[in-house]
């Protein structure tokens, strides 16, 4: 598949963009701005109740619920960097979570995997529930629970190691079968299998960056998760590279819930089924299916957020 | 700019408007202190290599021909690779260095089978770990999920295989001792000493070319050039177990570095470096014997290295005292690096900087920084205190000069391993912990594997500083002057920089002038190499990342 030409059961996913987001009266009508926080109920049916009017979309509405949050409260030492958020992310499709620097997505994000629990001064109030448990719960073990939920970050970090070793890190640290099979299904699902053949000991830091960040995404699901979760995963890479990673998350949704975090709205209407919004604050302002969020956010903070007039 | 009227009708370049003069006279000051800083070293350099060696004793003849056979062509070598193949300029020092370097390391394990362990002892030895190691990897492939049982087992199977228990259970090696028939001192080393070099040097050839055959014909190279030592040695008056002990690190380090060379097809030309230089030395070396050149009459030469202070400056020697640095210099290595390394990791990657802990660790913090400038007299006095009087270890032994002296070198090791772990990006422990690795295949698969060219190279340096430390030794009484060599660490034994003071303490001037800079070059040349190893190390690591 070549980057600039997606393939044609994604173009039917896309929601339209730049266009479907201008302000119109039908936009302006829905001027009663929606309190998100503290509301799950609420957003429960916002979801459930939308009914959509293209016939096109191919995603089941009522997904199974991957990971639920519940009054999610963060707090860096004194400054709090999310604001009581609950929402409910479904199974097996992609989630964008959108918003200003600095609102707290990607705080939200590494709270769903623990890795705040790294930061000293991170402090985490409310729950996560992940396969009916609270993942804050005494019992739960931050590292079982990383191998559940694998994890790509912003800039692609490749092990020094070759190809081959970064992707078999999962499976050894977990204790699985390194086979090169297990490794070339990795990198053939991460759409890099192509590129590398041949090479698989060659440095990982060898390849050019949209090709390390794919090998990030192989190197997460070989060890086969159930959620991956992405912070900024295209940020670092050029246009194209970025296409590559779109077409890959609109791929990886079919197995896997994945949660993204991105700046680019254009991405997270293209690459998303639903989308979380998130302004100053830490506060969750508005989570619809991303058709409603761009075409008719029923919030007006949202609303200049996406049209480009604040944020 | 644009307001202003320019008065004297150009803008640019007037030197008015742009005052650069403090900033000329600051640079050429700082230039200034730059070359005086090296001048200095290279006037000391010069002053003590013309003391120990001597080179305008020898025959004007002499000078001319070793010019001629080994200075020209260096400096064509080197001023081709300068223009036309800078990476054949690496390639060539890299050549000549690796050779020079393993001599050294050789040179030191040499000392050891001559005065510590026997060929025998260290062939039984190696039979001990290779079975013990056997015992675990088969272990391992048995029983692969019985993790804690494998812990138990790797820990105490090579105990019990090596040491065995005290008074009720010998070890392997105690048995061995018992066979009717146990290799002489020659085969000893063949079996313990060429054949695993050489295993080591195929291993690693058939892991980079990935090929058996590859393999095989390197290690086969490596033991041909150890073993031939069987036929060249006595010809040349150098014993075969010499000759092994030198030969196989020395062939094995160049046949690795070699391919290396060849896989990547990068300054091939370099390889010319070393051959030019040691063809140009036994043909100067030939040509003046031919024409009757006497060469330099040096302080420092083959019997100084190898005979024991005398009354007599020309017999004087340096042997038993370079036993003794190498025998300190490896308790330095076993006591004070695990220890450094094992605190460093613990300090960067484990302790919290939160709460009371975090205080009390960053008050360790500041300590270790502070030890680091702690005049080394005052080790001595602590060495002395804790060592030779509170524990009751004997006076001037190498094991109390490694302990005081590692002791000394300590919070520079932390220190160092500390900025190596440190440099391992944050972005590759993140990524270790989001696929669910624990802090402990964190540690052991991400940050080790990569800072460990750079422990290595902070602890050479660090051991380079250890080679020359002499108040310590003052203080726990390393002896003045040695004649016999020590033959195990708790015996008493000299030590290079500890000599050297005593030379300069002579009434005779040859001993003050000759003698002393010979062995001041001796300490010298070892430490260089060191810490040129260490650069080299760190410019590589610094290359892969």
């Amino acid at each position: 598949m070549t980057p600039t030409d997606p393939s044609p059961d994604r173009n039917q996913r896309r929601v339209a963009t730049d266009g479907g987001v201008s302000t119109t009266d039908d936009a302006e009508s829905t001027s009663d701005p929606t309190e998100a926080d503290g509301d799950s109920e609420k957003l429960v049916d916002v979801s459930s109740s939308f009914t959509v009017s293209d016939d096109d979309e191919d995603r089941p509405q009522a997904a199974e619920t991957a990971i639920e949050t519940r009054d999610l409260d963060v707090y860096y030492g004194d400054e709090q960097a999310l604001q009581s958020v609950s929402m409910e992310i479904p199974e097996k499709q992609v989630t964008a979570l959108i918003g200003p620097s600095g609102c707290g997505k990607s705080t939200f994000l590494r709270c769903l995997n623990r890795m705040n629990d790294l930061i000293d001064i991170a402090n985490v109030d409310g729950e996560v529930r992940f396969e009916g448990k609270n993942i804050y719960d005494e019992d739960v073990d931050p590292v079982a629970l990383r191998r559940k939920i694998g994890m790509v970050f912003q800039q692609p970090n490749p092990f020094p190691k070759s190809i081959y070793d970064n992707v078999a890190f999962g499976l050894e640290v977990q204790d699985e079968a390194v086979t090169d099979e297990t490794v070339r299904r990795a990198l053939e699902r991460a759409a890099l299998l192509e590129e590398v053949d041949g090479r698989l000991d060659e440095s990982g830091l060898e390849l050019s960056g949209g090709q390390q960040q794919r090998l990030c995404i192989a190197r997460a699901i070989a060890p086969d998760p159930e959620v991956i979760l992405m912070d900024e995963p295209a940020s670092a890479l050029d246009p194209v590279a970025t296409s590559k990673i779109e077409d890959l998350i609109a791929d990886l949704s079919e197995e896997y819930t994945v949660i993204i975090v991105t700046h680019n709205m254009q991405q997270a209407a293209r690459i998303s089924d639903k989308t979380a919004v998130f302004l100053t604050g830490g506060e969750l302002v508005e989570y619809d299916d991303t058709k409603d969020i761009f075409e008719n956010p029923d919030n007006q903070r949202v609303e200049d957020y996406i049209t480009g007039k604040f944020g | 700019m644009a307001s202003e009227t320019p008065s004297s009708g150009t803008w640019f370049g007037s030197a008015e408007k742009v005052g650069r003069l403090r900033g000329r006279i600051f640079k050429w000051t700082c230039l200034g202190a730059t070359v005086l800083t090296l001048a200095l070293m290279l006037v000391f350099l010069l002053y003590v290599a013309n003391d120990a060696f001597r080179p305008f004793s020898a025959d004007p003849g002499w000078l001319a021909t070793m010019g001629l056979t080994v200075v020209v062509p260096i400096a064509l070598l080197a001023g081709y690779y300068y223009r036309r193949d800078r990476s054949a300029g690496q390639v060539a020092y890299t050549a000549l260095g690796l050779p020079v370097l393993v001599a050294l390391a050789s040179g030191g394990l040499w000392l050891l089978f001559r005065h510590i362990v026997s060929p025998r002892e260290w062939f039984v030895l190696v039979v001990s770990i290779v079975v013990a190691g056997g015992l675990v990897v088969g272990h391992s492939r048995v029983r692969h999920d019985a993790v804690t049982e494998r812990l138990v087992v790797t820990v105490l199977v090579p105990l019990l295989v090596v040491v065995g228990i005290p008074t009720v259970l010998p070890g392997l090696g105690q048995f061995l001792y018992l066979l009717p028939v146990l290799p002489n001192a020659l085969f000893s080393l063949i079996l313990g000493f060429v054949l695993p070099v050489a295993a080591i040097v195929g291993w690693r050839v058939r892991a980079v070319r990935d090929a058996d055959r590859d393999g095989a014909i390197a290690a086969g190279i490596t033991v041909a050039g150890g073993l031939a030592g069987l036929g060249l040695g006595p010809l040349v008056g150098i014993h075969p177990t010499s000759w092994f002990v030198f030969a196989a690190p020395i062939v094995g380090a160049l046949v690795v570095y070699v391919e290396h060379v060849v896989r990547n097809d990068k300054g091939l030309s370099g390889l010319a470096f070393p051959v030019v230089v040691v063809a140009g030395v036994f043909a100067g070396l030939a040509v003046t014997q031919l024409l009757g050149f006497a060469g330099p009459d040096a302080w420092l030469n083959m019997d100084f290295l190898t005979s024991a202070h005398d009354t007599d400056p020309s017999e004087a020697g340096i042997y038993p005292t370079l036993v003794g640095s190498v025998l300190i210099l490896l308790v330095i290595v076993l006591s004070a690096f695990p220890v450094g390394i094992g605190a460093a990791i613990y300090l960067e990657e484990y302790a919290t900087s939160q709460g009371r802990f975090g205080t009390v660790m960053e008050l360790i913090q500041v300590n270790i920084a502070n030890l680091a400038g702690v005049p080394s007299i005052v080790y001595g006095v602590l060495g002395l205190a804790i060592f030779i009087n509170l524990i009751g270890m004997g006076r001037g032994t190498a094991v109390v000069a490694g302990f005081t002296v590692g002791l000394l070198i300590l919070p520079i090791v932390i220190i160092s391993t500390q900025e190596a772990i440190r440099a391992v990006p944050d972005s590759h422990r993140q990524a270790s912990y989001a696929m669910g690795a624990t802090k402990w295949q964190t540690v052991r698969n991400v940050v080790l594997p990569e800072s460990l060219a750079g422990i290595f190279t902070g602890t050479i340096l660090a051991l380079g500083r250890a080679i020359g430390e002499t108040a310590p030794l003052l203080m726990i009484g390393i002896p003045a002057t040695v004649r016999i060599a020590p033959d195990s660490f708790l015996s008493r034994t000299g030590a290079m920089p500890r000599q050297i003071f005593s030379w300069s303490t002579q009434i005779t001037t040859e001993f003050r002038y000759g003698v002393l800079a010979a062995g001041v070059v001796t300490l010298l040349v070892v430490l260089l190499t060191m810490n040129a190893a260490a650069i080299v190390l760190r410019n590589r690591s610094q290359q892969t990342q």
